[in-house]
């Protein structure tokens, strides 16, 4: 193997190394800090390699190939399973094992007083998502990308559903679960269409235009799942239940950002169809103003942050639906570095003040100055303030969009304008004003939760620096220059922090805007959620029921028919059976006559 | 003395044993009839190899009347046992193929 594809191993099966070691050994597991050891060396050794892969492929060699044959059938061969290096696997490999290594280091902090078997057990489940992670970054068709979205899948119900002796959390795991189950049949059905129309599992078929309309269809619904787009974005706040930095990994940088890099993958076959991205670029756009509005309410810092991530999420849709696929992508790096940096602030913060509710916080940067810039400088790069990485990557996406429809381009600036305010909101009422209480004792916590935040909060400044190299390794050549309409949404962005400031940052709390409290209303009513229980109950209890009941009647039915005539005929012809050797003998000389008779006559 | 007239009295000694067997109760009674059936194979034998020529249907016939006394006193020895079990030996009494 050449050295890249030896990175690449590397960084794949490090991970699943140490969570099959830690599976088999359980006196690991059950001391918790050795798990904890195992997993981070793990992690590094993954980072170390993804970014040697990372900096070969910036000198721009063509990707590379290695895989071995799947599913044999005769001579035939069903898919291949690999690894493929090239432009976007490498840089989607430094984002993920970059993130995760920050999220483990912390959680080493953050985790401390759990049980030492509880301790292990996450790390061990953290060590796997790492390689579902990796799998699916690294697949060379779309075939092993399934199998690595549904490896993701599964790990994040564990993770989600890790404090599973809390009902709440149980049920977040499993609504999460089935949420997302859903909608993976899209990329399951999608695969299986473009497996029959073009006979492979690559993304590169050339397909007729309806055919690749209904695979890219088929493909964005499970984007629509996976990534948290409305109308299927129920389970992301639910999964808020969670411990903090498996909202920081999973639910902010890497596992709702797979969705996007399905569709990075699969551009050659998006490109092929003109209605999928538009669809796409209208219901990102969409999901984006219509979390943040929703963000704008949430009193769980927590819960602020999961509706951004959808709100996010939506700009990376909505510019994938534009056209610009170095747009999304690079969005969804400098998004996962800044988010990464807001769960991981905002747990820090957590830990300290023992609550999730923004009122409980307050005051906090006095006391714990390090957590609060950190969350500062997030909040800034999320505003998109210029300078800081998430100005950059808006920009990339508010541009594409701009080109391709004002309707989009508008939802877009509004949302910049609304995340800058609920971002202030949070900064104001958290971080700024007088303490409250609980906020009394606060400290800083220890050096493995500073660590990562210094990382990410370098990261999330600086970032936007790489734009230029990140574009060119997805062959695309980006030089920054601001266009008026990133100007604008900058210019919405600064009038979203000073609202903010004057409606939170004014000494004592002022009551919320009008508008604030119309959305707080629709936010209360919970129409989505309410929706999905109307649709459950009424349509599919119903077809359940009946096919329950066709199951149990008809088909049981026939089956039991069926005993029930054998015992039944059994019961009729006992009688036969006397016992009496002097009646056998009868029948049997019946027999042989009759056999007599009728060889005699035929 | 004819094969035909042979075969008749055969056959008549066969289906005596027949009805014997179908009609007798007595344990005894039923493996003598089973004998009746025996002598009338034997017969069967006898004759063919008589009016055949040759000393195959002799020897068969030789035989089967060795084997028959084996088997005579292998049903004796049932009898017996049926006897100490049941008390009788009213074949009606067993029943236990039944159960």
């Amino acid at each position: 193997m050449t050295p890249p594809l030896t990175y690449a191993a590397v960084a794949v099966f490090a991970p699943v190394a140490a969570a099959l070691v830690l599976a088999v050994l359980y006196p690991l597991r059950k001391k918790g800090m050795p798990a904890a050891v195992l997993t981070i060396a793990s992690s590094s050794a993954a980072f170390v390699s993804a970014v040697l892969l990372f900096i070969d492929r910036l000198q721009g060699a063509p990707p590379e190939l290695a895989t071995v044959p799947w599913i044999q059938s005769g001579s035939k061969v069903l898919a291949d399973v690999g690894l493929r290096v090239d432009g976007a696997s490498a840089s989607m490999l430094v984002v993920v094992t970059l993130v995760a290594l920050m999220v483990q280091v912390f959680s080493l902090g953050y985790m401390h007083d759990e049980e030492p078997p509880a301790f292990g057990r996450y790390f061990a489940y953290h060590a796997l998502f790492l390689f579902s992670m990796n799998v699916l970054v690294i697949a060379p068709n779309l075939l092993q990308l399934f199998a690595g979205w549904e490896l993701v899948g599964v790990t994040s119900y564990l993770l989600i559903g890790f404090y599973f002796k809390k009902p709440s959390a149980a049920r977040a795991a499993v609504k999460a679960f089935w949420v997302t189950k859903f909608a993976d049949m899209g990329l399951l059905f999608g695969l299986l269409v473009l497996y029959v129309a073009s006979g492979s599992f690559g993304w590169d078929a050339h397909l007729e235009p309806a055919t690749a309309t209904l695979v890219t269809l088929l493909f964005f619904f499970a984007v629509v799942g996976k990534s948290a787009q409305f109308p299927l974005h129920v389970w992301l706040p639910d999964a808020m239940e969670g411990p903090t930095p498996v909202s920081a990994l999973l639910h902010a940088a890497t596992m709702v950002a797979a969705g996007v890099y399905l569709v990075v993958r699969a551009n050659p076959l998006f490109e092929q169809s003109e209605f999928t991205r538009t669809v796409m670029l209208y219901l990102g756009a969409g999901t984006a103003l219509f979390a943040a509005l929703l963000a704008l309410v949430q009193t769980d810092i927590k819960k602020v942050l999961a509706y951004s991530t959808c709100s996010q999420l939506g700009y990376m849709v909505s510019a994938l639906g534009a056209g610009s696929m170095v747009g999304g992508f690079w969005h969804l790096t400098t998004h996962a570095f800044f988010k990464a940096l807001l769960f991981l602030a905002a747990g820090s913060a957590i830990h300290a003040v023992h609550s999730n509710e923004i009122g409980d916080m307050g005051g906090l940067l006095k006391k714990m100055p390090l957590t609060g810039g950190a969350f500062i400088i997030g909040s800034l790069a999320l505003a998109g303030f210029p300078g800081f990485s998430g100005f950059f990557s808006k920009d990339m996406v508010l541009e594409a969009v701009e080109h391709a429809g004002k309707v989009p381009f508008a939802l877009l600036v509004a949302t910049a304008f609304l995340t800058a305010f609920y971002m202030g909101r949070v900064v104001f009422v958290a971080f700024f004003g007088a303490p409250s209480a609980r906020a009394a004792h606060a400290h800083e916590p220890p050096w493995s939760m500073r660590l990562p935040l210094v990382v990410l909060a370098t990261l999330s400044v600086f970032g936007g620096a790489f734009t230029t190299p990140f574009a060119a390794l997805q062959g695309e050549e980006v030089h920054f220059h601001l266009t008026g309409g990133a100007a604008l949404a900058s210019l919405f962005g600064f009038a979203g922090i000073g609202l903010a400031f004057f409606t939170y940052g004014r000494g004592p709390r002022h009551e919320a805007p009008g508008a604030v409290a119309f959305v707080e209303r629709m936010s209360n009513s919970h129409a989505v959620n309410r929706f999905y229980e109307v649709l459950f109950h009424r349509v599919a209890l119903v077809v359940s029921d009946a096919l329950a009941w066709t199951d149990r009647y008809i088909v049981d039915g026939l089956i039991n028919a069926v005993g029930y005539g054998a015992l039944e005929a059994g019961r009729r012809a006992r009688p036969l059976q006397t016992g009496l050797v002097p009646d056998y003998v009868l029948a049997a000389v019946i027999g042989v006559l009759g056999l007599a008779f009728w060889s005699a006559s035929s | 003395m004819t094969l035909s007239s042979c075969l008749v009295l055969a056959s008549a000694l066969f289906s005596i044993g027949i009805y014997g067997l179908l009609t007798r109760r007595q344990a005894i009674a039923v493996l003598l009839s089973v004998e009746l059936m025996a002598n009338a194979a034997n017969l069967v034998f006898a004759s063919f190899g008589h009016f055949r020529g040759g000393p195959t249907g002799q020897t068969f016939a030789l035989f089967a009347v060795a084997l028959t006394v084996a088997e005579v006193a292998v049903g004796l020895a049932l009898v017996i046992l049926f006897y100490r079990s049941h008390g009788d030996t009213q074949v009606d009494l067993a029943r236990e193929l039944r159960q």
